[in-house]
């Protein structure tokens, strides 16, 4: 073989690779999806949807089908009979676009909506905010990454300005999250340290971004969990036609009394025989420690609340109540979880953020749990009842005013005494 | 100038498919040198120091420093002791050498330990070029390194494709390379495997791993912290994370080795096929073979020669078991002074001085057991999974799970 030739058989493969690489990024490929995929989109919970963009931004500035953003963790997953998706897609003129699963807190949800700002602008939204999170630590890292993608740390990087304590807070907890190293962590560093990044560092942002978006773009779609023709569609048609509250409060009540049977705290009775009954004994009085006073999630919160006035949009924030069987069972101390929900309040209050519905009482209602922490049955009425009059009527325009106190180390380890509430704000706010 | 530093790009070796274009965009000329019979060797050292300096610079740069300054140091000490051995030869000298040479190291693997922080003398790949290092100078010991020259010396140590995390060469294999320009012939046979195995490198790391260590590792990561120890989840931990090791890390050697493929040298390879090992000794065979080989050649051996010399052991499997010992918890050490790393070392010592007893066993009282295609099903599923639980603890994620 002659060496021209041998050169050929080498770099041959090589060369034709690079074109055909090339040809698949140029092409205007995955440029728009059906209306099948985004309905799917809107209740795959899949994390894929939380990293990327393109399906998301599509389906909430769809002008034919209205998409709601939903934010919130595992609740979300409790696709009983009165979902607020099954619920809106029988009573509603809108569709819950629903974004958040087990362990998706506050900062992931802020790197999720880094990546659809625009599509936030002036819309409404909910905000599901548990009580549980707030824990000690705040996220853990592998649940952090679990929900983090490169496009959103990239995109938000992109954006990030160092003279924001705000920006500056997320690029702390960014390197605290996802470790040394790697040139999204160098680049929040700078951020962090109230430098901004070089000609170079966002040259290579962009090149890198437009790579991702491509991807994005190409491969998204096919990573849909089906939620929809698995839970939705086959239960929208139980629901009686017309809407009735009364009515719907009692079938919940009837059914949940059915599914829950095999137990005294009212909890279903698959995930009890799965996830509770195994470990019965080691359980009672296990949660009589638990503390969610302290946590770098009041910091977490606080740039998520940033995003929401930056954006103009107007929020429903809703805190879901706790199985008051099971909390009595596990020893939890309610009066710390109530002052948990005084502090949250306080600090959505104090900054103009007044739609909150407070479920945070209604743990010990009849059935308004699917199980021991999640909300379910007569508590999703009750939601969509709340959460569908603050969509479909118009609201005032929210007046957000923001303190940067609330993002300080004094903040997240305050102990929410009225008193102590009280203090922070003679001494902190109103300064 | 500090400043100038930390605001430049930096590009870790291998990082990421664009890395490749720009790294064979500048070693294409060097190629074409080779091909037609000339080695380029200031434009190679050129090359060689820009992509390591984007390697160090950045938010990395105390690290430039701390690389510069241990280069020159073991420079001092191998010519130093190359000089030495010339006229002399006492063990004493040797050891003090070897010792001096690995004071570093020591030092950046005891500070997390015993003051909580990472040393300043660190850098990426400080264990590999360690290893370099103190092999030069058991060599040189041994009369295999005839000459040596600080700038041989040097290149050598600074070799780019593997500076970072090996494979791990010798002197005296790679200084030959290094020395002589390949024949045509036989640099297109380099080339054409290097071009395979940087392929076969991006679909182990870019696509493999990548699948392994960013969509499944993590999904189980997070499912099995709410379990029991003994879980579904913990056992997709196990596995996701043994595979997402492996494929990275042969990823990345296959990158380097096709590297110094396009630059002339034979760099050794490090994977060979782990997985269908039938004993743990295979295992060490096939999996990071250049570390397994340099711990086998200059700690293994050498214990036992020295042990029979000596006459320490009146047993010779007492003494083949301890210098298996020696020489994993050696490894555990090294790879970083934790109770999981440790554990790590001990297990596989401990496996290697279990698998020596059952073939003697085996050999002397089960001289009828079969030996067929199922057995060796068997051999290959239960060195598969002691390798699994192993790389399980080196993970490192039943310290988080144990002790948050």
């Amino acid at each position: 073989m002659t060496n021209r030739k041998r050169l050929w058989y080498i770099f041959g493969p090589v060369i034709l690779a690079f074109v055909l690489i090339l040809i698949l990024f140029m092409l205007p490929l995955g440029g728009h999806y059906s209306a099948k995929t985004e309905q799917r989109a809107a209740s795959s919970l899949s994390p894929v949807i939380f990293k990327n963009q393109k399906i998301k931004q599509q389906a909430l500035s769809d002008k034919n089908t209205r998409y709601v953003p939903f934010f919130g963790s595992s609740e979300l997953r409790r696709f009983d009979n009165f979902h607020p998706s099954i619920m809106a897609a029988r009573y509603h003129n809108y569709t819950p676009f629903l974004l958040g699963q087990r362990g998706a807190q506050s900062l992931p949800q802020f790197f999720n909506i880094t990546t659809m700002e625009g599509q936030l602008r002036d819309k409404k939204a909910v905000y599901i905010v548990s009580p549980q999170w707030f824990v000690k630590k705040g996220i853990l890292p592998p649940a952090f990454k679990y929900y983090n993608g490169e496009l959103a740390d990239l995109t938000w990087l992109k954006k990030a300005n160092p003279k924001s304590p705000y920006d500056r807070y997320v690029a702390k907890r960014l390197i605290q999250m996802i470790g040394n190293g790697g040139s999204v962590a160098d680049d929040a560093a700078k951020i962090a340290q109230g430098k901004a990044l070089s000609g170079w560092d966002k040259t290579v942002l962009n090149f890198r971004i437009n790579l991702l978006q491509h991807e994005d773009a190409l491969f998204s779609g096919f990573q849909l969990e089906n939620n929809y023709d698995r839970f939705i569609k086959p239960q929208v048609n139980k629901l009686p036609a017309k809407y009735d509250e009364a009515r719907l409060h009692q079938m919940a009540v009837n059914k949940a009394a059915k599914e829950t049977d095999n137990n005294s705290f009212h909890v279903k009775n698959s995930f009890y025989t799965k996830k509770v009954k195994p470990h019965l004994k080691k359980l009672k009085g296990s949660q009589r420690n638990f503390d969610y006073n302290q946590s770098p999630e009041y910091g977490d919160l606080q740039v998520v609340l940033n995003q929401f006035k930056n954006n103009n949009t107007n929020v429903m924030f809703v805190i879901p109540p706790v199985n008051g069987r099971w909390e009595a069972y596990t020893g939890m101390d309610m009066q710390m979880y109530y002052r948990t929900v005084d502090k949250i309040k306080f600090q959505l209050r104090q900054q103009g953020f007044n739609n909150i519905l407070d479920l945070s009482h209604d743990g010990n209602q009849p059935y308004f749990m699917e199980d021991t922490i999640h909300i379910g049955y007569a508590g999703w009425v009750k939601f969509d009842s709340a959460t569908s009059k603050f969509i479909e009527q118009s609201q005032p325009q929210p007046h957000y005013q923001l303190s940067d106190e609330f993002l300080t180390q004094k903040w997240a380890n305050l102990i929410p005494t009225q008193q102590n509430l009280n203090q922070f704000k003679e001494q902190e706010l109103n300064k | 100038m500090i400043n100038w530093l930390s605001s430049l790009p930096n590009f870790t070796a291998y990082g990421t498919p664009v890395y490749f274009i720009y790294l064979l965009l500048a070693l294409l000329p060097l190629g074409i040198g080779l091909f037609f019979g000339k080695r380029f060797q200031w434009y190679e050292a050129l090359i060689s120091f820009i992509f390591i300096f984007l390697m160090f610079d950045g938010a990395s740069w105390q690290q430039l420093f701390s690389l510069i300054a241990y280069v020159i140091y073991q420079t001092f000490l191998v010519m130093y002791y190359h000089h030495y051995r010339k006229t002399n030869n006492s063990s004493g000298v040797f050891y003090l050498f070897s010792f001096l040479s690995l004071i570093p190291i020591i030092v950046v693997k005891l500070s997390p330990a015993m003051v909580g922080h990472n040393s300043l003398l660190g850098f990426l790949g400080i264990s590999y070029l360690t290893f370099r290092a103190v092999g030069t100078i058991i060599e040189t010991r041994d009369g295999m390194v005839k000459e040596i020259t600080p700038w041989h010396f040097i290149r050598f140590m600074l070799f780019m494709p593997t500076i970072t995390s090996g494979p791990i060469d010798r002197y005296r294999r790679f200084s030959k390379d290094y020395q002589k320009v390949p024949e045509r012939s036989d640099y297109l046979k380099l080339v054409e495997k290097g071009v395979f195995y940087l392929f076969l490198g991006f679909l182990y790391k870019f696509v493999i791993a990548y699948f392994f260590g960013q969509r499944f590792y993590p999904h189980f990561e997070q499912a099995a912290m709410s379990d029991g120890f003994f879980s579904w989840n913990m056992l997709g931990v196990m596995y996701t994370y043994g595979f997402y090791l492996f494929f990275d890390f042969a990823g990345y050697s296959l990158f380097a080795v096709a590297i110094s493929y396009f630059m002339g040298v034979k760099t050794p390879m490090n994977f060979k096929q782990p997985f269908k090992s039938k004993n743990i000794k295979e295992f060490w065979n096939r999996w990071h073979i250049s570390l397994s080989f340099w711990f086998r050649d200059y700690i293994f051996m050498r214990f036992v020669f020295m042990a029979t010399k000596k006459r320490w052991f009146k047993n010779r499997n007492a003494l083949s078991a301890t210098a298996y010992m020696l020489n994993m918890l050696t490894m555990g050490f090294w790879h970083g002074i934790t109770w999981y790393y440790i554990l790590y070392g001990f297990l596989h010592g401990l496996a290697l001085v279990v698998n020596d007893w059952w073939l003697r066993y085996k050999r002397k009282h089960l001289k009828k057991m079969p030996h067929n295609k199922f057995t060796e099903c068997v051999a290959i599923f239960v060195t598969f999974n002691f390798v699994m639980f192993t790389f399980l603890l080196f993970s490192g994620y039943l310290n988080t799970y144990f002790f948050g």
